[in-house]
């Protein structure tokens, strides 16, 4: 299908909504052959948008096009026999089966990883569920947010005191789900015959945040000590400034802890005397200050634009960055000239922008070259041509409503 | 049967510091590759000085924030500050796969380390490096701190109370997840070699890697031309509600709830035991529940207030809705899922203390992870050096004295 790194590479996606679709995205974008399965009346994302106009369209939701490019897409019945029995014909002939159900139905549908393996030994079947496959929370129903609050990682370090946990203003779970299958998905498949075939890897969104973001940083401290933390509202209690602050047109994050930053910043703020009070000259005494120092400092960033702050923080040493919204981070010259914002062009949607490829690899270039799949666009190049199966046989399969 | 990890015969040299680098060895380490961090006592990681420390004892070889994410990593110490502990680390490379750095953009060139050094002692190296803002452009060299990267994505400013300022996220989730993403891009790197015969210089952007989560209000951008705020723990997509976190009994207890499809409406109204408000023109369809989401959360608020996050959790399910408690640091440790799961190991770390990190935490049914605790400094330069190496007792005394092995 391409000249990407992992061509030769066949993955089957039986994915909806947003982890395993970006689980089987990322082996897309890097040249792998990825047929998404989905059910007649489609994946879920294509009815969540955002739509043109924020009219519901299911060939035009702009998340199902960012998380499905580069992939061929056919419709199966999975719950039907016959649609089972395609989706091992499938099976047999990929390397690759990436989905996010929970495991209740993979065992109804006949498709856990023990029929699965059965149809094809080297098959390695990545799993990406919020709570996993094990464990006493394995059948619960969840999403997202579920699983990333079972991680902590809102109540250690997202939100005020005294109000809720916050996760952040994405699908942060299922993309870190989604990530950390793909690396131990793609080594499962790197190593298939040091490892001595396919196998099950199991990826529990909440257990992958819990283990390498919030128990990576704590949970040392607290087997030992008994005692942990939680959120503060502020960037970093410890020390200051480190925090988010308001300015003339938005929000900067505000950081200069080194005496080399602070120093930097004083200097940008034109060194008002403040600046050289005792109880602001080292980063854990102005942290212990920080009723007095924020409201300084505020007052300065008040006065001045983000852009014009970060380019004198960072000229002088202090690693300032402007909070970027949505559309400054769009339209970013720096983002522009490395071409990571790219154009395809959808025949529903029309010319559309999209996010490139995560990262650059010069001799074998990833990132979307081809949209999204419409519903079902691929059934009889992939029915036909890759399974064999007759003219007939197809549209009684579609008569019969599983294609 | 051949029980191989599925990196064995992988060799690395990290030169990753602090946490996101260390994390893409650590992953590739867990799967069997051998990977040896490249750091020294000239200038000693700051992650290895933050507290707490293994039995209270202040030392960088037990800092047990620093031991979880480092893990799986080996250690050689090399001063790159001199001719000969460059030539040292270029002689190492010689023998591996793959050289991570997450320095900015000309440090690893000023070390007589760049991709080109390193293609004449190894023609078809993998080199991955991770600077902040990628390898060219206008922002290439600048500073940011692992919390701070992701203003730089949007993603900061879509995170925060609803209608609010944004809310900083005090600790660099961008950092092991770059980490994670990163062992991908050497995966996706390895492939194409061992099938062409090709290296490359890896440009691994963290901020175009993290700006990929920003991806649904991207498109909400690209396409209507709509600029997100803070949405607070509402559904990305605004598609959904009740979604939110509620108040539980108890000191800062909390859970999470997902009604995504009319059966979990219906499943969360019968918990609540059909409360009349539920039939309200208000929130009788999904449109109109997620129109009048505040008055909806106030609710439901009300009502979990009295329960227990996990009685009410177990409750919700059987009613089949999605519904989780909130974690704390203390839960992680003790909840019956993570136990099953073996999310969290105690270890015996060679100096002699009791440690507890993270262990294999994706299962694999073949696959057999190694978990190592927190390396040493330096804990394997015997055998780098004189074993792997070649190095004579002799000389390798003398670098050891002159502060080039350090």
């Amino acid at each position: 299908m391409s000249d990407g790194a992992l061509q030769g590479t066949t993955v089957i996606e039986l994915g909806h909504m947003v982890s395993a679709p970006y689980c089987a995205k990322l082996f897309a974008d890097y040249g792998a052959d990825v047929i998404k399965v989905e059910p007649p009346d489609g994946d879920i994302a294509r009815r969540w948008g955002p739509f043109p106009g924020d009219q519901p369209h299911p060939e035009k939701s702009g998340l199902f096009f960012f998380l499905n490019t580069n992939k061929r897409g056919v419709t199966l019945d999975v719950t039907r026999t016959t649609g089972r029995d395609a989706l091992l014909q499938l099976v047999r002939r990929a390397d690759v089966l990436i989905e996010n159900h929970r495991p209740r139905e993979m065992r109804e549908w006949g498709l856990d990883y023990a029929s699965l393996s059965q149809a094809n030994p080297d098959l390695v079947m990545i799993s990406i569920t919020p709570y996993g496959q094990t464990g006493p929370y394995s059948e619960w129903n969840g999403y997202d947010l579920n699983a990333f609050h079972l991680s902590a990682a809102g109540h250690r370090y997202c939100g005020r005191p005294g109000e809720p946990p916050l996760e952040h203003g994405t699908f942060a779970a299922d993309f870190y789900g989604a990530v950390t299958a793909a690396a131990w998905g793609l080594a499962a498949v790197y190593g298939r015959r040091r490892a001595g075939g396919g196998q099950h890897v199991d990826v529990c969104c909440a257990e992958a945040i819990a283990a390498t973001f919030v128990g990576g940083q704590n949970i040392g401290g607290y087997a030992q000590d008994g005692v942990f933390e939680r959120r503060t509202g502020i960037g970093m209690p410890l020390g200051a400034p480190a925090t988010i602050l308001p300015c003339k047109d938005g929000h900067v994050w505000m950081l200069a802890l080194e005496p080399g930053q602070w120093n930097g910043l004083a200097r940008v703020m034109g060194n008002p005397e403040w600046t050289q009070l005792e109880m602001f000259q080292d980063m854990y005494v102005r942290a212990q200050n920080r009723d007095a120092i924020y409201p300084l400092i505020e007052q300065w960033t008040m006065e001045h634009g983000k852009w014009e702050i970060m380019e004198q923080c960072q000229a002088n040493g202090c690693p300032v960055t402007a909070v970027f919204t949505v559309a400054e981070a769009a339209e970013h010259p720096h983002l522009r000239e490395r071409g990571y914002i790219v154009d395809l062009e959808h025949s529903e949607l029309g010319r559309i922008r999209d996010i490139g490829a995560p990262f650059k690899l010069p001799a074998s270039p990833g990132g979307p070259r081809r949209p999204a799949p419409l519903l079902g666009e691929h059934n009889a190049e992939v029915y036909g041509t890759l399974l064999g199966l007759s003219t007939e046989d197809l549209a009684r399969l579609r008569r019969d409503g599983v294609v | 049967m051949p029980t191989a990890l599925p990196l064995q015969g992988v060799r690395v040299a990290n030169f990753g510091w602090v946490w996101a680098g260390p994390v893409v060895g650590q992953t590739l380490g867990f799967l069997g590759a051998e990977v040896y961090k490249i750091e020294s006592r000239a200038r000693i990681d700051l992650t290895r000085m933050l507290p707490p420390f293994g039995e209270g004892v202040r030392d960088p070889d037990r800092s047990l924030s620093n031991h979880a994410c480092w893990a799986g990593n080996g250690s050689v110490t090399l001063n790159l500050k001199k001719p000969e502990g460059q030539a040292l680390a270029r002689q190492l490379i010689a023998t591996c796969d793959v050289v991570v750095e997450n320095f900015g953009p000309g440090v690893m060139e000023s070390l007589h380390l760049g991709y080109e050094d390193l293609r004449a002692v190894k023609p078809d190296v993998i080199m991955f490096s991770m600077p902040a803002a990628g390898l060219d452009g206008p922002l290439k060299d600048v500073r940011t701190y692992g919390l701070s990267l992701t203003s730089m994505t949007g993603l900061d400013s879509v995170t925060g109370y609803r209608g609010g300022p944004p809310v900083p996220v005090e600790n660099a989730f961008s950092d092991p997840y770059n980490g994670i993403m990163g062992a991908f891009a050497i995966l996706v790197a390895l492939t194409y070699r061992d099938r062409t015969g090709t290296g490359q210089h890896v440009d691994y952007s963290q901020q175009e890697a993290v700006m990929q989560m920003v991806g649904p209000a991207f498109m909400d951008y690209a396409i209507n031309g709509r600029i997100a705020g803070p949405i607070g723990n509402c559904h990305p997509l605004g598609v959904a509600a009740p979604h939110g976190v509620f108040p539980c009994a108890g000191e800062d207890r909390w859970i999470s709830i997902a009604v995504l499809s009319e059966e979990e409406w219906q499943g969360l109204v019968a918990a609540m035991e059909n409360p009349a408000w539920a039939q309200a023109p208000d929130f009788a369809s999904p449109p109109a529940r997620v129109r009048n989401i505040d008055g909806l959360h106030n609710r439901v608020a009300a009502w979990t207030r009295g329960f227990d996050d996990r009685d009410l959790a177990r409750l919700l399910q059987h009613h089949g809705v999605a519904a989780a408690p909130v974690s704390n640091v203390a839960d992680l440790l003790h909840d019956p899922h993570f136990r099953a799961r073996g999310t969290f190991v105690e270890v015996q770390h060679p100096l002699g203390f009791r440690e507890t990190i993270y262990g294999a935490y994706v299962k694999t049914s073949r696959t057999e992870v190694s978990v190592r605790t927190g390396p040493r400094i330096g804990q394997d330069n015997d055998f780098v050096f004189k074993e792997l190496l070649g190095i004579p007792e002799e000389r390798y005394r003398r670098l050891v004295q002159e502060q080039v092995i350090y």
